[in-house]
C-alpha cells in the first residue's frame, strides 16, 4: 500500500497512467444500446442529475412530485481496457429528442459514435444521425438484427436514412461480442481514414457536403 | 396510527436530494469544468484540519478512490452519485489541493493516428 501510494505521489506532476477515449452508443429506445455495451464491457449505470427543462413537459409525469426541478437520467457506461495504457469508454446516449440537452456533454471529446438502428423503427435513429452529421462526428450505423425483424438490403436502409457515403452501415447482433467488436473496429477504421483524408483541422468549416462524399466507400 | 406518522415513501422522491451533499451547489467552486473523462488523482496533500470546507463523507470517499488515477465518470459510477454532484465535490477537493487533474481533453483535441492504431489493435485482440 505504502509503496503504491508513493508511486503515485512521488513525482511533482502526475503522469497519466492511461489515456481515456470515448465512444458513444446512440439510438432510439429499445434499439439495444444496453445490450451492446454489456456484450463487450462490464456495464455500470451512471447517474446524471439534470435540470428539468420544458422539453420534458408532458412527457415526464410531474404530478405529485411538487417542486421537483431535476430529473435523474441513468446512462449505460462501459469500460474496456485495451493494453496497458488505453481505456475505451462506451457511453449509452439516449437518442430521444427530449434528451438532446445532454448530448453535447456526452459528445464532448468523443472519438465517434455507433448509432444502433432497429429496422422496425428506423425513424428513431434520425435525431442521432442528424446530430452527429451536424457535429461532424464520425459514426457508424449498426442495424441490430433482431430475430423477429424483417430483413432489408443494407443499401435500402442507407437510402432510407439518407446516409453520407463516408458513414458506413453494418449489420450486427448487439448480443454477440464478436459482432460488437466488428462494429467498433469499423468505427475506429472510419475515424482513421477520415483523419488521413483531410490532413488539416476541420475547424471553421461550415459546408458539410463535398468532403464527406469524396471519401466514397 | 395517524397518516402523517407514516414515512412518506416513493411519492416524495429520494429522502436526501442529490445536491444536499454539495450544500445545494450545482456549479463547481472554480471555473474549470471537469469532463466525464477528465482523469484525476489524489495529491497526498493532507486536508486542512480546521475543515473550512465542511467536507462531507462523500468527499472522503472520493478522495480515497483517487489513490489511483480515476476518471470523473468512474468516480460517479463507483460511488453511485450523480455526475453533477461528483463534479462539484471534486472541484472542492481540487481547490483544497487534495486532488489534481492529470489529463483533461479539450473539445477539439484530435486523437493521434498512433493512438487510433493502438485502439484498433487492442480491439482486434479482445
Amino acid at each position: 500500500m505504502a509503496s503504491a501510494r508513493s508511486d503515485i505521489h512521488g513525482g511533482a506532476a502526475a503522469v497519466p497512467a492511461f489515456t481515456a477515449h470515448k465512444i458513444l452508443v446512440a439510438g432510439g429506445f429499445g434499439a439495444g444500446k444496453t445490450t451492446l455495451v454489456g456484450a463487450i464491457s462490464e456495464v455500470r449505470p451512471l447517474q446524471t442529475e439534470e435540470a428539468l427543462t420544458t422539453a420534458g413537459i408532458g412527457l415526464d409525469d410531474l404530478s405529485g412530485v411538487g417542486r421537483k426541478t431535476t430529473t435523474t437520467v441513468a446512462l449505460d457506461f462501459g469500460r474496456i481496457t485495451l493494453g496497458a495504457k488505453i481505456v475505451l469508454y462506451l457511453f449509452g446516449m439516449p437518442g430521444q429528442e427530449r434528451f438532446s440537452f445532454m448530448w453535447d456533454e456526452l459528445a464532448y471529446g468523443a472519438l465517434g459514435a455507433v448509432i444502433l438502428a432497429d429496422v422496425r423503427r428506423l425513424g428513431d435513429c434520425f435525431p442521432s444521425v442528424n446530430y452527429f452529421e451536424t457535429r461532424r462526428l464520425p459514426f457508424v450505423v449498426a442495424v441490430n438484427c433482431f430475430d423477429d425483424a424483417p430483413s432489408y438490403d443494407p443499401q435500402e436502409i442507407r437510402q432510407a436514412l439518407d446516409l453520407d457515403p463516408g458513414n458506413p452501415l453494418v449489420l450486427c447482433d448487439a448480443r454477440d461480442v464478436a459482432s460488437v467488436k466488428g462494429v467498433l473496429i469499423t468505427l475506429v477504421e472510419t475515424i482513421a481514414s477520415r483523419r488521413s483524408a483531410k490532413p488539416g483541422p476541420a475547424r471553421g468549416r461550415t459546408a458539410p457536403p463535398q468532403s464527406a462524399s469524396r471519401l466514397g466507400h | 396510527m395517524p397518516a402523517d406518522d407514516t414515512f412518506p415513501q416513493r411519492e416524495s422522491g429520494p429522502v436526501v436530494r442529490p445536491y444536499a451533499v454539495t450544500g445545494g451547489r450545482t456549479e463547481p467552486a472554480d471555473g474549470d469544468v471537469l469532463r466525464l473523462l477528465t482523469v484525476l488523482v489524489a495529491t497526498g496533500r493532507p486536508l486542512p484540519t480546521d475543515d473550512p470546507a465542511r467536507l462531507a463523507p462523500e468527499h472522503h470517499r472520493l478522495l480515497a478512490l483517487c489513490r489511483r488515477q480515476m476518471t470523473l465518470a468512474d468516480l460517479a459510477a463507483d460511488t453511485a452519485l450523480p455526475v453533477g454532484v461528483v463534479r462539484v465535490l471534486m472541484a472542492d477537493l481540487t481547490e483544497l489541493g487534495a486532488i489534481t487533474v492529470v489529463a483533461q481533453r479539450s473539445a477539439d483535441q484530435k486523437t493521434g493516428n498512433d493512438v487510433l492504431k493502438e485502439i484498433l489493435n487492442g480491439l482486434r485482440a479482445l
